[in-house]
């Protein structure tokens, strides 16, 4: 279910008017999402998903709670006050707790596209048919998904507070597979407008990669100059992004601390030309307009030059530290250059091309060390051209590293990472020295 | 005005329902019944009124599924109760078979017309698909069932009070905090999942599942050397009452893992190489999980999930001769276990599944794979064997994992008897890192505890450990397996599958084993 701002601000008007407690924060996100799917050139399953969430978290002095329905009958919303305030009460007191914040001006929003919002079913399968057709008449066995979603999210607390955010989203992502399984390809896209997913191009650019028919090569495992396109790049960089916490810095638990005490903020960590930030006016990956604290997200540069210039800091961290709050982002933009990928190949004289990473995990918080897989489309690179597909492997790799390692740097773009559905990330294709493939993976 | 016309006419989409109908709808009492309010007489009247309209739509098969879930939540943070959240969800899903093209749609809001307005883009899905439908999707027949099946507890975790539980994580915190620990963090997730299951087929099926997952993890910090580390509980999430939390010495364990987590900080960095290895039931339920669960998924196997999950290195002309393991292993798939998050009466596509046990692997030999309904044909089989979930009500149902299981050794063999048989090894305890590729060849797992094992016994701790292999080498390299005391239940609430994903609850029970000659990494990056 969606709710216009007129209409989210009248229902958190009234759950605040019915609380009891000394502060009051109420929270509503709903949405709407349609998706189809297909495999073996034919469709699989589909769904058109309604959903809402009413969150009201009370607070008594230093103790709080918070109680969520998903559903706006009366019945329903006043036993979702009633319960958050009866947790709240039970709930021990929690010193950190801070009282909601009051009226805040937000940026303008640039996530919403009324057209994206109107999709159907019918318009998945229509942009989804090209893809099979090209795949059939190629012999490819295709697989896709293809999805258009909106939603909105509001908030609103008892010191006055309220904010409303809408947003779009779209996706394809299509892997093709020769009809023997020797060989695969990949690709993918996320916009805020269904109308600028280029689906037949997607489809065109993984069955071309699928349909090379020279024989995959088995490399060593070892130190590679890689050319990573922007999926992987998107992924690697999130990797970072979701432990970029100052408190966990400050406190000597994470890849951002400092020897002896604090964190690393103002050192230089990365190559010259790594600038990363996210702003919610961004037209290629809008930031939200405001954080779940409710303080508006504003553009934040989180890495400017290979100078790590901000962290995270939650309301109370940054009291503790006599900074400014700065809200968790759900997206991010690193900023691209104008090397393309053709041109990294042309001046690569042994190297590998990565199409996208699969099944990242955590291995060593030490050093934010990361291991996973590449997959559907890595190719070996040989004298400035690709030379034949390259068998996939597993890498144990850090962010940290790959971005001190970069050669050169390519235009950023809307890009839809591996493993992370509904990401609103920007990134470049990078040329990165001596990527660490730690062992050999058949899969294909 | 149906909905397509409002969105034409309102000039902004974003608006869906018309506004005088959104909210506060009490006194539209017809339209707006509360699901709260629904008994199950009242519900089964909601199921039939969508069948009914998916028929008369010329739907050949229909289900829906009607759903109420709770979820408490909390988490302490050192002396803090950081987030405590009660969330009460409910909704709706319908699924229709139409000229052999799928169509789904789902929604929080259980009334009537909803139901009216859901069961049309169901329709209008499925109608949508028919422009791709190549290969029509067919069905095997499934019996109807009239029945009812709840999680067997014996506490029901709502039924304890909030500060219970905030107090149950507190003083695992302090217990942590005050034997050493730098910090501690503690959560723990309590669900109850309500679903009325009925399909045109005439089976009416009401189910309940509980799970509870507690879990805590400790952390040493060295300022000075910059060094830290972690180790988190044991504890596996279980579909069990309150009695499950109840009863696990969580203290004991807190306190103990703050002097593990010490002397992980200063163990020794383990030399890569080739290791005999014996993983603990607390790490190998993770291995199964990634390396047979998924890699024996029909859906994945006939590339129904190739572009995401992956497809599987198991392939359909390998059934009843491929030589997975080694003839100890043999694994079984049940929704039957006691404690297993897999456990339950019928699967989401109304097929019965408790006490249908099933092979996957026996003696060694790949023997079974999990199926939903609609697949069985594609391997010449003739019925689901009963995998199919779906996460919500809202979500179409997928094949899923059962609990699956390493079964014991029948010859008594401790844990101690495995270690006695290694000369140059390491032990391994608890999950840690863990990845796959996708087909379910090379994985690289890592875990909490690392030891020497020298010339047949327990040595000290090492550190940075992770073993890397490829999935059939690695289960044939099994040479010893524990017997049926050593016998552990582990699990994830949180397995990924599908687009949109969808998490699954999964157990898998496990005992100790030993694998011989498996190449071991050392995860330290030092030159950066």
């Amino acid at each position: 279910m969606l709710l216009t701002p007129s209409d989210a601000k009248v229902v958190t008007d009234r759950l605040l008017a019915r609380s009891k407690a000394n502060h009051c924060i109420v929270r509503l996100r709903g949405g709407e999402r349609i998706n189809l799917r297909f495999a073996r050139g034919s469709a699989t399953t589909n769904g058109d998903q309604s959903d809402l969430s009413v969150t009201v978290e009370s607070h008594f002095g230093h103790r709080s709670g918070a109680a969520s329905v998903s559903s706006l009958d009366e019945q329903a919303l006043v036993s979702v006050v009633a319960r958050s305030e009866e947790i709240a009460r039970l709930a021990p007191e929690n010193r950190e707790l801070l009282p909601p914040v009051g009226p805040q001006t937000y940026p303008a929003g640039a996530g919403y596209d009324a057209a994206t919002a109107a999709v159907r079913a019918e318009r998945l399968a229509a942009v989804s048919k090209p893809v099979i057709d090209e795949a059939v008449s190629r012999a490819i066995d295709v697989a896709g998904y293809c999805m258009a979603r909106r939603g909105f999210d509001a908030m609103a607390t008892s010191a006055g507070q309220f904010a409303h955010d809408a947003r779009t989203g779209a996706e394809f992502t299509v892997t093709a597979r020769n009809k023997s399984g020797t060989w695969s390809g990949w690709a993918g896209r996320s916009n805020t407008r269904f109308d600028a997913l280029d689906t037949a191009s997607l489809g065109r650019r993984a069955i071309d990669k699928a349909a090379y028919t020279v024989p995959a090569v088995r490399l060593e495992p070892g130190k590679y100059t890689v050319i990573l396109e922007a999926s992987a790049v998107s992924d690697m960089v999130a990797w970072m992004m979701w432990w970029m916490n100052a408190r966990d810095a400050d406190e000597g638990r994470s890849v951002f601390s400092r020897r002896g005490g604090g964190n690393r903020i103002g050192e230089k960590l990365f190559q010259d030309g790594v600038t990363i930030f996210t702003d919610p006016g961004d037209p290629v990956a809008p930031e939200r307009v405001f954080g779940d604290d409710g303080l508006p997200q504003r553009r934040t540069v989180w890495v400017e030059g290979g100078i790590l210039r901000n962290l995270i800091y939650s309301r109370f961290w940054a009291q503790e530290k006599g900074r400014e709050p700065i809200p968790r982002p759900s997206s991010f933009v690193m900023a691209g250059d104008t090397t393309t990928v053709d041109e990294m190949i042309r001046t690569t004289r042994r190297g590998v091309l990565v199409t996208r990473f699969w099944y990242m995990r955590l291995l060593d918080a030490q050093k934010l060390l990361v291991t996973g897989l590449t997959r559907d489309g890595n190719f070996l690179i040989e004298d400035g051209r690709i030379a034949a597909p390259a068998l996939n492997f597993r890498f144990n790799e850090s962010p940290l590293a790959v971005l001190a390692n970069v050669l050169a740097i390519g235009p950023s773009e809307r890009t839809r990472g591996g493993e992370n559905e509904d990401s609103v990330v920007s990134a470049p294709p990078l040329l990165v020295k001596d990527f660490n493939f730690s062992s050999a993976s058949e899969a294909i | 005005m149906d909905r397509r016309r409002f969105l034409q006419h309102a000039g902004c989409a974003l608006c869906t329902p018309a506004a005088d109908r959104l909210f506060f709808r009490v006194t539209d009492a017809a339209a707006a019944v509360a699901y709260e309010n629904l008994d199950p007489a009242a519900r089964l009247k909601l199921a039939d009124m969508a069948l009914d309209l998916a028929r008369r739509a010329g739907a050949s098969y229909a289900d829906v599924r009607i759903g109420r879930t709770e979820h408490e939540f909390l988490r302490a943070r050192d002396r803090r109760l950081e987030e405590l959240t009660s969330n009460l969800t409910v909704g709706f899903g319908v699924r229709v078979l139409l000229d052999g093209s799928w169509g789904f749609a789902g929604s929080e809001r259980v009334e009537e017309a909803e139901i009216q307005r859901v069961v049309g883009l169901a329709i209008e899905n499925a109608k949508a698909a028919r422009l791709i439908q190549a290969i029509p999707i067919t069905l095997e027949s499934v019996p109807a069932y009239r029945e009812d099946w709840r999680t067997p507890i014996r506490i029901d975790p709502f039924s304890i009070s909030t500060d219970v539980k905030a107090s149950k994580l507190l003083t695992i915190n302090e217990t942590a905090l005050t034997a050493g620990a730098s910090y501690c963090t503690s959560l723990m997730s309590l669900v109850r999942e309500e679903k009325l299951f009925a399909s045109s087929r005439g089976s009416q099926i009401a189910q309940v599942r509980v799970r509870t997952a507690p879990y805590f993890e400790v952390t040493a910090v060295d300022r000075q050397s910059g060094r830290f580390a972690s180790r988190a509980s044991l504890a596996a999430p279980r579909g069990e009452g309150w009695e499950y939390i109840d009863q696990y010495d969580f203290l004991t364990e807190a306190a103990l893992a703050v002097q593990e987590v010490q002397t992980k900080l200063g163990a020794k960095p383990v030399t890569p190489g080739r290791y005999d290895l014996v993983l603990d039931p607390t790490n190998l339920w993770l291995t199964i999980h990634e390396s047979v669960g998924h890699s024996t998924e029909l859906d994945r196997a006939v590339g129904w999930e190739a572009n995401f999950a992956g497809t599987s290195f198991v392939t359909p002309e390998k059934l009843g001769t491929f030589q997975f393991g080694s003839p100890l292993m043999t694994v079984v798939a049940d929704r039957s276990q006691a404690g297993g998050l897999s456990t339950v009466g019928f699967d989401d596509d109304g097929v019965r599944s408790i006490g249908a046990e099933f092979p996957i692997i026996k003696d060694g030999v790949f023997q079974n794979y999990q199926m939903a309904m609609g697949q069985a044909a594609l391997i010449g089989r003739g019925q689901s064997n009963g995998c199919a979930y779906g996460d919500s009500p809202a979500s179409f149902p997928i094949q899923r994992m059962p609990n699956i299981s390493l079964q014991p050794n029948p010859k008594p063999t401790s844990l101690d008897d495995l270690i006695a048989g290694v000369e140059n090894g390491i032990y391994i305890v608890g999950d840690g890192s863990f990845s796959i590729d996708q087909q379910r060849y090379n994985f690289q797992f890592s875990g909490q505890l690392f030891y020497e094992i020298k010339n047949g016994k327990r040595g000290d701790m090492l550190r940075d450990v992770a073993y890397q292999g490829r999935t059939p080498d690695f289960w044939n390299a099994m040479d010893g397996l524990g017997d049926a005391s050593t016998y552990h239940l582990g699990g994830s609430l949180f397995c990924g599958k599908g687009q949109p994903q969808q998490i699954a609850p999964v157990s898998h029970g496990a005992v100790p084993a030993r694998f011989r000659q498996i190449n071991v990494l050392n995860t330290e990056r030092m030159d950066f």
